[in-house]
């Protein structure tokens, strides 16, 4: 583990040289670690793949180099921990893509094999970004990868499945996007209206890192 | 007491409520947002004795047009859209008059202020309005705008106005010297990059909004080492596959996959959120 100044008062900590279910258990422990017992002045924090970003106030960490040592040692700590693996969320999605056949045929394979080998895997949830609550889900298999579109599309729908690259997700608002949409989930994966019972906006979130996902097969009628 | 203070009669070409950004939700995915020049909405606030989070309408480039529904103080900060009220200062309204800028002269964002704050509904700690990702919307034709309940503004006792120093007004027509910190990737970019990324003057082109800021000039060599993507800040400076710098913005994206080589120092993104697209910058070295 070591770390990289990203301007005066942020640290960028690299925990693994490459992705992969053992980064994705460290990430996870680290996210963990940080939730649960955040270093001193630390004002905001972002795990990626191999890295995770750590912003400090600057009045309260004026000198970063002087801090960092003792926080990449906890770091390292909490990145051994193996924490019990996160229950599974199923998502219902209706395989109806406008890219669904150009993937199937891409691949030399039926759409119905397309959505057979697609709601199989159990994903993991490595990061949320792009998008708010937007899941780069891993754990698609190899038969499906799929190069993004050479042009995005100006609009992807809310609810969009889609596949980019290696990586499967779900678009959570309305946005440009290059991956292929084969389906849609009527499942609301970021809602700004969305509370939890105690008026928490966490809630907005239907997934976080480090959960678990497995996608359903549905026909689209009465959920 | 909170009232109804304001109309919108006409949002230009983009208005939104802005704070200072909420802090704590870009691990999902959620930018900070807040004012693209900071500099000028905290004024905005300051001349009104407002509190340092208190919400400002931001204005793009020009065409918004404001009616006063009560007497009420407001201040008019940042760039210069040839306002029909006085700017930098704070200034007395009163019922019926109505608050025009017409026509960008100079800089980008304006800054509305009003007694007391906006009273603007908050989402994840902050009312800053992130149009893409559905937290709050921009304002439109016909929305009345009402203040946050407080203490009515009084100038001082004997104090006939409060205007903000000619020193602290910047000039958004200057070519900007930009402090950038190093990025992470920042030592695999070759010495003639990064020579050629401290020397030359880029130009803002027209694709930059509270996203990010593309800029063009003599490309520099894209990173050919592979990358995956990592979390990104505002102000970070990454170079695409076509060597012409992107700084990310407010509402840019949490991560991305291009090598990252420098970040524009915090106090010098809002020199670079009033640039214009044609506008020349330059960057030095902040260490």
């Amino acid at each position: 583990m070591d770390w990289t100044p990203y301007g005066p008062h942020a640290a960028l900590v690299r925990f693994a040289d490459k992705a992969g279910n053992e980064a994705f258990a460290q990430a996870v422990a680290i996210r963990a670690a940080l939730e649960r017992n955040p270093p001193e002045g630390l004002l905001e924090f972002v795990p990626a793949y191999t890295t995770v970003l750590l912003e400090f106030s600057a009045r309260e960490v004026p000198n970063l180099t002087d801090a960092m040592p003792d926080i990449l040692e906890q770091l390292q700590m909490a990145a051994t921990l193996t924490l019990p693996p996160a229950p599974v969320k199923e998502i219902p999605v209706i395989y109806d893509g406008p890219d669904l056949e150009r993937v199937a045929r891409a691949h030399d394979l039926t759409t119905a094999e397309v959505c057979r080998l697609h709601a199989e895997p159990i994903y993991k949830v490595h990061l949320l970004g792009f998008a708010p609550g937007f899941p780069y889900l891993n754990g698609l298999d190899a038969r499906l990868h799929t190069p993004r579109l050479a042009t995005p599309r100006t609009r992807v729908p809310a609810g969009s499945v889609a596949i980019g690259g290696g990586h499967t997700g779900i678009y959570t608002v309305d946005t440009p996007g290059g991956w292929n949409i084969i389906g849609h989930t009527p499942v609301k994966i970021f809602d700004p209206t969305r509370r939890s019972p105690d008026g928490g906006e966490e809630a907005m979130f239907l997934l976080k890192q480090g959960d678990r996902v497995k996608f359903v097969k549905s026909n689209g009628g009465n959920q | 007491m909170s009232a109804h203070l304001l109309e919108v009669l006409d949002p230009g070409l983009g208005a939104t409520f802005q704070d200072r950004g909420r802090v704590g939700w870009r691990r999902f995915g959620v930018p900070p947002g807040g004012a693209m020049d900071d500099h000028a909405a905290s004024w905005a606030n300051v001349l009104l004795d407002n509190p340092p989070d208190a919400p400002v309408v931001e204005l793009l480039l020009q065409g918004a047009r404001f009616l006063a529904l009560h007497d009420c103080w407001i201040a008019v900060c940042g760039a210069d859209a040839e306002a029909s009220v006085p700017t930098w200062r704070a200034v007395r309204l009163r019922a019926d008059d109505e608050v025009r800028f017409p026509h960008n002269r100079s800089g980008v964002w304006t800054y509305l202020a009003v007694e007391g704050g906006f009273d603007a509904p908050r989402l994840l700690g902050s009312a800053s309005v992130y149009t893409r990702g559905r937290l709050g919307t921009p304002l439109v034709r016909g929305d009345i705008l009402l203040n946050t309940p407080g203490a009515p503004f009084q100038l001082p006792a004997y104090v006939a106005g409060r205007s903000l120093a000619w020193e602290e007004r910047r000039n958004y027509d200057a070519t900007p010297l930009l402090r950038v910190w190093p990025g992470p990737q920042w030592s695999q970019f070759s010495e003639a990059d990064r020579a050629a990324f401290l020397d030359q003057t880029w130009t803002v082109t027209p694709q930059s909004d509270r996203v990010g800021y593309r800029l063009s000039g003599q490309p520099l060599t894209p990173g050919r080492w592979q990358m995956i993507s990592e979390p990104l800040r505002v102000g970070t400076v990454q170079v695409p596959d076509d060597g012409r710098p992107i700084v990310m913005m407010r509402d840019g994206p949490t991560v991305g996959g291009y090598p990252k080589l420098g970040v524009v120092d915090a106090h010098d993104v809002a020199r670079l959120a009033q640039c214009r697209p044609g506008r020349g910058l330059k960057f030095r070295m902040a260490v």
